[in-house]
């Protein structure tokens, strides 16, 4: 277990000298000992670049990095004692899976005795212990993930595990069963874990605090709750949750704010916006049906819905903007076409240029 | 239909074939009367098969020339180069796999390229240069000195196979390695080394067959001491050596090679690649 810490860390692949195409922006972030982190964003937003700066396997352009005040900006992968899991499960396969998870502990020199009992701990933990003389190469994607993860927990150095997108090539059925394990094992082992994803549940379910990048920057870190309830940008609350966060552009009149012309409450300084481009945003969590007018209640005209089981999204147009609503099933289908939608102040906020005001 | 065709096609092809290797194999048993008589087919009928031939390449009273001591040598220089070769060659074709190298404008394809040019230049240019390296080294007429030469031509064909080979294995095998705590030459050993078995044995095949077939090298470089096995069978032609002795000698110099094949065609058959990830 180690506290990262990454001081003013920035990669470009291609050495490019102008530091907006860097793969990964210069930055600067502490990851506690202990505790789990979530990398979220799209692909090629330098998720993948954050992780393998910290196992070594790339050497950032520029910064130092530091596990627990110690530099290893330049200490090789092998003495960093890092525990990486990849996408794509990675076995040695001309080797059992006994090999395979042993084979950390013949790097390290152990005794034959010793590592057959940690394998064994192991082996148990993963539920793979009947596999163990099995060989590798012939077991299925999740089975190979699973000793690609034992690999790495049956170390007992490991600074950090890593985890890139671990889950992507499993199929829905195994995913539960694996991501039920990782969370138990998380909790044994107390490690500092980075989990790289780009599905939203996988994070907000694993992570402590969630860092969501894009384009080699991180735009926000926070608990799930705090992603969630107040995004700093428009690009998290359209990438968390679903469907994402409703946008309606308002005008601000003498620190009032005016959708169309209904006055709307926010939670937001309305003397903080000024100018253009304000708009109000609100989680269709938290748009609700009221019968007739109000404070912050606009008028929507209802298109269409779609079901997801327990919870109905109904999809609205008011004012030419689109707007969803999230309800619960038992409430039941509005009557009418035309509804109407009090957006609660308490969970509205004001967004300038694509930024929380 | 297209069945039939086909199998009729490469019935007609492998006796098109295989009809001087039978050739050989009928004529080295033959008695001198069922050569030199006419054309006789069938053995026991026609002739009586006759091991004076094989009498005459062997050690023993009938001996008109030993190609045991020739064949040693052969396994030799073959082993050697072999070894060799695929030793550093296959470390070469790693480091360019997986590093990149460079100088100026020069990178990794400018390097391998360099390796394959050695086989692109023709052996007889390097005859004479070879000649007095070897001959300031005192390596003339040695084994090594051959298994030296040899080298420089079937390093180039291991760098240019493994190369492809490592590049086609996944680096998250090795890159996993080293996170586990391997530095890049264990990783090679321990984790890539085991899976590239297939790609060893082509490597390797090759390097046999043009090690055991060299003529050119060996014909310039060695005499007496190091005579090698094609070496002796071209010099029983060149005097006036009968036909049976001959095609004895060209059948035991080719049993090596023919054995090799059996042996690594089920091997090839059962190195499947991939799949070591995902």
């Amino acid at each position: 277990m180690a506290k990262i810490t990454l001081s003013n860390i920035g990669h470009s692949y291609n050495k490019d000298k102008d530091q907006s195409t860097w793969a990964l922006k210069p930055l600067d972030m502490v990851w506690e000992s202990g505790k789990t982190y979530a990398l979220l964003g799209p692909s090629g937003c330098g998720k993948t670049t954050i992780l393998n700066t910290i196992s070594g396997l790339v050497t950032p352009h520029q910064g130092r990095l530091l596990f627990d005040d110690q530099d290893v900006t330049d200490v090789p992968t092998a003495q960093r004692n890092i525990a990486q899991v990849f996408q794509f499960p990675t076995i040695y396969r001309s080797m059992s899976v006994f090999e395979n998870l042993s084979f950390p502990l013949v790097c390290r020199g152990w005794k034959p005795e010793k590592i057959k009992a940690r394998v064994h701990e192991i082996a148990e933990i993963l539920e793979i212990t009947d596999k163990l003389g099995r060989s590798a190469v012939k077991l299925g994607a999740d089975e190979k993930q699973l000793i690609s993860l034992g690999r790495g927990l049956v170390r007992d150095d490991v600074s950090a595990l890593l985890m890139d997108e671990p889950l992507t090539v499993i199929d829905p059925q195994s995913k539960f069963e694996l991501r039920k394990k990782i969370k138990a094992i998380n909790k044994i082992n107390n490690l500092t874990v980075i989990y790289v994803t780009h599905d939203q549940y996988e994070a907000m379910t694993f992570a402590d605090e969630l860092l969501v990048m894009s384009f080699g920057e991180v735009i926000q870190r926070g608990t799930p709750e705090q992603l969630f309830e107040k995004p700093n940008s428009k690009y998290v609350g359209n990438f968390i949750g679903s469907p994402a966060m409703n946008f309606l552009p308002v005008e601000a009149k003498s620190s009032e704010i005016y959708f169309g012309s209904t006055k709307l409450k926010t939670s937001s300084a309305h003397t903080a916006v000024t100018g253009k481009a304000i708009e109000v945003g609100i989680r269709p969590e938290y748009v609700s049906l009221v019968t007739g007018t109000g404070e912050n209640v606009i008028e929507a005209e209802l298109l269409g819905h779609d079901d997801l089981g327990s919870v109905r999204v109904l999809k609205c147009v008011s004012g030419g903007f689109p707007i969803s609503v999230k309800i619960q099933r038992n409430e039941g289908l509005p009557a009418g076409k035309n509804l109407f939608l009090k957006l609660p102040s308490e969970k509205s906020w004001l967004y300038q240029d694509g930024h929380l005001a | 239909m297209y069945k039939v065709l086909k199998a009729t096609f490469i019935t007609i092809w492998s006796l098109f074939v295989l009809f001087p290797i039978m050739w050989a194999i009928t004529t080295s048993f033959k008695p001198e009367s069922a050569v030199v008589n006419g054309a006789t087919f069938i053995p026991f009928l026609e002739y009586q098969p006759s091991l004076i031939g094989w009498k005459a390449i062997l050690p023993g009273p009938d001996s008109l020339t030993n190609l045991l001591t020739p064949t040693l040598n052969s396994f030799i220089v073959t082993a050697g180069a072999t070894a060799v070769s695929l030793i550093f060659g296959s470390l070469a074709a790693y480091g360019l796999s997986r590093f990149t190298y460079g100088w100026k404008n020069y990178s990794n394809a400018d390097i391998i390229f360099f390796f394959v040019s050695q086989r692109i230049m023709p052996p007889v240019v390097l005859a004479i240069p070879f000649f007095l390296l070897l001959k300031e080294l005192k390596l003339l007429d040695t084994h090594l000195g051959l298994i030296l030469v040899l080298t420089s031509g079937l390093m180039p064909i291991v760098v240019w196979l493994m190369v492809d080979f490592f590049n086609a294995l996944p680096r998250e095998i090795d890159e996993m390695a080293m996170l586990e705590g391997c530095n890049p030459i264990q990783a090679f050993f321990r984790t890539i080394l085991p899976l590239s078995k297939p790609g060893l044995t082509v490597a390797g095949m090759f390097c046999v067959i043009f090690g055991w077939n060299d003529i050119f090298f060996a014909l310039t470089l060695t005499a007496t001491k190091v005579l090698t096995l094609p070496v002796a069978v071209i010099a029983l032609n060149g005097t006036v050596t009968p036909y049976w002795i001959l095609a004895a000698s060209t059948v035991f110099s080719i049993i090596p090679l023919v054995g090799l094949a059996f042996v690594i065609e089920r091997f090839l058959s059962r190195g499947n690649l991939g799949g070591a990830v995902r």
